[in-house]
């Protein structure tokens, strides 16, 4: 009898499947809600070495879902307890402990030694970088994502003509066209599908068993149990973003801001203040302030009023705020937006003095 | 992600002929779509660019996620 028994039992698997894994190497990014199933379940088929990248610590808001951690183990690092725990209950497998997050500048010496990487990481910022980095590196990439009751999966750099993150998705979300910057709500189960599915791919990957889920990404939705799959084919697009060596990843700014605030173009504001409905564009200047500009099309609260009384804005969706260059509508709409969470708000950029400002050459 | 956001998780729409006019028809339909980053896909096939249509076509718009 032996621990892998009943897997090296299955056809295709076997003693063959069995030493493979034991002599596989995989990177996790993220011990959070993707990383800690996966972890788990990758530590008991029997992987040989197992890198756990995290620099975040464990808070109680996780536990919902990231199951590898408990109510003891508040404020502790995240992959050094999730390490620990693993460690306590297959004592055979090596290791690595990455106790902060990955960057641009040390990326590619952390992943070189792996044979695959498992992103589970919660940010554009990262997947960007992860992905330039396996496509670089050459390393098979398993992405895992989650919106709510969504998931994803993907599999980049696997086998020949692999596709990656960019064919689908070109260039990262800027921080406006993210929907939710801040956390959003999320029941454990998703990334413990998604998670333990990205788990499936890299067993099949590593044993060679099976069809990988190669260019194509599968979309889950948890409220309706349905699956969608997706071919992804080459986009033109996609190489000129990619670095092209290691010297140039190291350079690149992979963060991807996610202030409170939103920041837009006056094109941008016009045409959603627009069309989107129930909007408001509204000037947040002192009524006497110079230049003054009249416009049916938008409101004049100067911040003050707006800050003494928000609740005037309660009716209104959409919220676009402006003063004379944009910094004073940025501080607001930050301050609204901690109010009004759900609320679209943004502060145009530039403000009045923008060479886009429709109000560029009117007033005095 | 995107039916929560237009509050409808399918949609039948008349012919077009290609996939930049549908996508503008949409954009005018579901105004909320312009401040959403999303990719296209046709017939269970991400695309890029302007593609002809024939009218049959399965639609369908991936937003991607960042959560883990």
């Amino acid at each position: 009898m032996s621990r892998f028994e009943r897997q090296k039992k299955l056809p295709g698997f076997g003693s063959e499947g069995q030493k493979k894994l034991s002599e596989s190497r995989i990177l996790v990014i993220g011990a959070g809600g993707l990383g800690c199933p996966a972890l788990l379940y990758l530590a008991a088929a029997g992987v040989g070495t197992l890198g756990i990248a995290d620099g975040d610590s464990i808070g109680e808001s996780n536990l919902n879902r990231q199951t590898l951690f408990g109510q003891n183990d508040i404020g502790k690092s995240k992959a050094e307890t999730a390490a620990n725990v693993l460690k306590e209950k297959y004592p055979e497998i090596d290791f690595n402990i990455i106790p902060h997050f990955l960057k641009a500048e040390n990326a590619l010496d952390v992943l070189k030694s792996y044979d695959l990487v498992l992103d589970g990481s919660d940010n554009f910022g990262t997947r960007y970088m992860l992905n330039d980095a396996c496509l670089l590196l050459k390393i098979p990439l398993i992405m895992g994502a989650i919106y709510q009751y969504e998931g994803q999966l993907m599999v980049f750099n696997f086998e020949e003509n692999p596709m990656n993150y960019r064919d689908i998705y070109p260039i990262p979300p800027k921080s406006d066209e993210i929907p939710n910057c801040s956390e959003t709500g999320v029941l454990g189960v998703l990334p413990g599908i998604i998670g333990n599915l990205q788990a499936a791919e890299a067993i099949k990957i590593r044993t060679g068993i099976g069809e990988v889920l190669k260019n194509k990404v599968l979309f889950y939705n948890l409220k309706t149990c349905a699956f969608y799959d997706v071919a992804i084919e080459p986009n033109p697009d996609s190489q000129k973003d990619i670095p092209i060596s290691e010297e140039e990843f190291k350079q690149r700014d992979y963060q991807i801001s996610c202030g409170l605030a939103e920041i837009i173009s006056w094109e941008k504001a016009l045409d959603w203040s627009e069309n989107i409905g129930n909007s408001k564009l509204i000037d947040i200047r002192e009524l006497d302030e110079e230049p003054i500009v009249e416009n049916r099309a938008f409101e004049k609260i100067p911040m003050k009023k707006l800050m003494e009384n928000p609740e005037q804005i309660m009716d209104v969706e959409n919220i676009f705020l402006f003063c004379k260059s944009g910094q004073r509508s940025e501080l607001l709409a930050e301050k609204l937006k901690e109010l009004f969470p759900e609320k679209k708000i943004c502060s145009i950029r530039g403000g009045i003095l923008d060479k886009l400002s429709p109000f560029k050459n009117k007033g005095k | 992600m995107l039916a929560e956001k237009l509050e409808t998780s399918e949609f039948d729409f008349p012919y077009f002929e290609t996939s930049i006019e549908l996508l503008n028809a949409l954009k005018t339909e579901y105004p909320q779509l312009r401040t959403l980053n999303f990719t296209l896909a046709i017939d269970r096939q991400i695309t890029h660019g302007n593609i002809e249509l024939k009218g049959s076509e399965e639609i369908a718009l991936l937003p991607p996620f960042s959560g883990g």
